[in-house]
């Protein structure tokens, strides 16, 4: 398995840019030239292109925009960790109860989760993050609301073409109570589809943040949030071409990474669709590329 | 009997689906911390006027009881006034349906002309290197942030090279209203001008919702393609001595394309409801750019209105999805 997956050259790129993210945000501190520009002005160096002030050049408060680049990681891999953390631990009970049991209440649950699945998610999410006010946990949150229903309706619908199972019936007929056999024969079965969704799911989850950022729905200022940095930099375009060209950047490369990943795992895990009708629904405005 | 089943199911679900929606999103919006009387009465006015617009617009009463006549209102065909237009929101999002719908059409067109024929090259010279470029392009395309991709653009096409306009979606006078969308009112009423004009400031903003949905379609011809080239049929075909140019045209394609037209239905109906952040970026006076401004402002009764717009419209394109999918594959069909 491990050497298929090191022969996939796709996703072994993306394996190596989510390191470097990774890499990036553990060691913001010791990798950034000047860590303390997060925080501090430095208004004479204000602007500068990219040189030997900066690699990447410096912001509008003098900021060197690659050592805030490495710390906006530590914001992006935390935030979408612990937002698609929990969109998976809400959406993967709620599927497979729904997928395991009969009746009114799996119906209801399900419907429940497909209103969230009826408007465009980066909407959605805007509206959440808005009402809640700008705060990396009220993005967390808002993209937690917007994105469990994904793993609901995954699960429902790989545990309901599981429950038929000869191995499932005969573990109900051995009197395995429903927690045991959701928990012991359903899941681990169904566990490649989850792990692939959750993969391609990150890509979707950073950028529909970083838009919440651009919009300045996320971290207040000075965070060194990448969507946010994008939106400041606006103002300042065409003479500082270089301010918003890194940040774009590392979101771009790391949604690849967990693109690339996603559809390397999928390869893997689950040979029936390979590289095939997964992935889709990229067309929306900032961010749709996550709903199947 | 299967279709009148399935739009059955459907319809039957669309009226609790919306409700839920507006529930959720009228739960969201009234307890933020923001007072909305405050808000429509302006800052200059005393405690006593702003009482008195809570009073008039009903934001003193009991929540349910607030939702329960704003539902009613919304079967009577009033979906309220906006707190900062001062209009009517079933006008408002009248009034800037066309400009979404102007820009909907020519990124979906740009993304199938572009998408099709790509994807079905690269499904018949599978693992050439046009396939491997067109991956690479394909994966990076859905992993760009499209405000970034939109203000790059704009950096390079509007600032640098002047070739093109940085927003906005006409300058000078608009053509005559006749369909209201402006590239088809300007050549109905033969305005060459105000065609120039539409047709410059549409490219941007059409490319930046072109290239996600464009990679997409790539991604669903090819393998769509892939899947048809493969199967027995096919083989049977080849078997039987007909042309490949026949059997491609002929048999491949149209079975193909199939699964790619579900996907561009499902991309239309995100783009009505969902080009948000594009709109916004190029200052495009459409339902999206509309709803970004509605949410900032916590103008309340229009997110309502806006909510109630992309779910319908999301109801609508799973509906035609599945019709279309019971037309192609009956089996499907429950």
């Amino acid at each position: 398995m491990l050497r298929r997956f090191a022969r996939d050259r796709a996703a072994m790129l993306g394996a190596v840019l989510i390191g470097l993210l990774v890499l990036a945000a553990v060691f913001a501190p010791w990798l950034a030239p000047h860590p303390e520009d997060v925080w501090q002005f430095h208004t004479p160096r204000r602007l500068l292109p990219p040189g030997p002030g900066g690699l990447f050049g410096t912001d509008r408060m003098g900021g060197d925009v690659f050592s805030r680049i490495l710390f906006g990681a530590r914001i992006t891999l935390s935030l979408s960790v612990i937002a698609v953390g929990s969109a998976v631990l809400i959406g993967v009970p709620v599927g497979l109860v729904a997928g395991y049991f009969r009746g009114w209440f799996s119906d209801l649950l399900m419907r429940f989760a497909e209103i969230f699945l009826a408007v465009p998610q980066i909407v959605l999410a805007i509206a959440i993050a808005q009402t809640l006010g700008p705060s990396i946990q009220n993005v967390i949150l808002a993209l937690s609301i917007t994105y469990w229903p994904f793993w609901a309706r995954l699960v429902y619908a790989e545990t309901r073409s599981l429950r038929n199972e000869v191995f499932i019936e005969s573990a109900v007929a051995l009197g395995a109570s429903p927690l045991r056999v959701m928990v012991l024969h359903v899941l681990p079965n169904i566990a490649s589809p989850i792990i692939v969704r959750t993969s391609i799911g990150m890509g979707a989850t950073i950028l529909t943040a970083a838009t919440l950022g651009f919009l300045g729905l996320g971290a207040p200022p000075p965070t060194p949030e990448w969507g946010r940095m994008i939106a400041e930099s606006r103002e300042y375009l065409p003479d500082a071409w270089w301010y918003a060209l890194a940040p774009g950047m590392a979101i771009f490369l790391t949604v690849l990474g967990f693109n690339l990943l996603g559809d390397g795992l999928r390869d893997i895990l689950d040979p029936r669709t390979r590289r095939s009708a997964g992935q889709g629904g990229g067309g929306g405005g900032g961010g749709g590329g996550g709903d199947e | 009997m299967v279709w009148l089943n399935i739009v059955l199911n459907r319809l039957v679900w669309l009226v609790p689906t919306l409700l839920g929606l507006l529930a959720i999103v009228f739960v969201l919006s009234r307890v933020v911390p923001i007072d909305p009387a405050r808000l429509a009465a302006g800052d200059n006015a005393s405690p006593e006027q702003v009482a008195a617009v809570r009073h008039s617009l009903g934001f003193d009463r009991p929540l349910p009881e607030q939702f329960l006549r704003y539902v009613a209102a919304v079967a009577r065909g009033d979906f309220g006034t906006s707190l900062f237009t001062q209009q009517p929101i079933a006008d408002d999002l009248a009034a800037r349906l066309p400009a979404t719908l102007e820009l909907t059409l020519v990124a979906i067109v740009l993304a199938a002309a572009i998408g099709i024929p790509l994807g079905v090259v690269c499904g018949l010279r599978r693992n050439s290197w046009l396939d491997h470029v067109l991956r690479v392009v394909t994966v990076s395309g859905l992993a760009v942030a499209s405000f970034w991709f939109a203000m790059q653009l704009q950096f390079l096409f509007s600032m640098k090279l002047a070739w093109l306009p940085l927003s906005g979606q006409i300058e000078g006078f608009p053509p005559e209203h006749v369909t209201g969308l402006m590239i088809v009112d300007a050549l109905l009423t033969g305005d060459t001008e105000a065609l120039r004009s539409a047709v410059r400031h549409i490219v941007l903003p059409a490319i930046t919702l072109a290239l996600p949905a464009a990679a997409t379609v790539v991604r669903f011809t090819r393998n769509g393609v892939i899947g048809v080239i493969s199967s027995p049929s096919v083989a049977y075909q080849t078997a039987m001595g007909y042309p490949r140019r026949l059997i491609v045209w002929k048999y491949v394609l149209r079975m193909a394309v199939t699964a790619t037209v579900t996907q561009l239905g499902l991309i239309f109906g995100i783009l009505l409801a969902g080009a948000v952040v594009v709109e916004t970026v190029f200052d495009w006076p459409g339902i999206g750019a509309y709803a970004v401004r509605s949410i900032l402002q916590s103008d309340y009764n229009a997110i309502m209105g806006f909510t109630l717009w992309a779910g319908a419209i999301f109801v609508a394109v799973n509906l035609l999805v599945d019709l279309l999918q019971a037309a192609i594959d009956p089996r499907g069909a429950r």
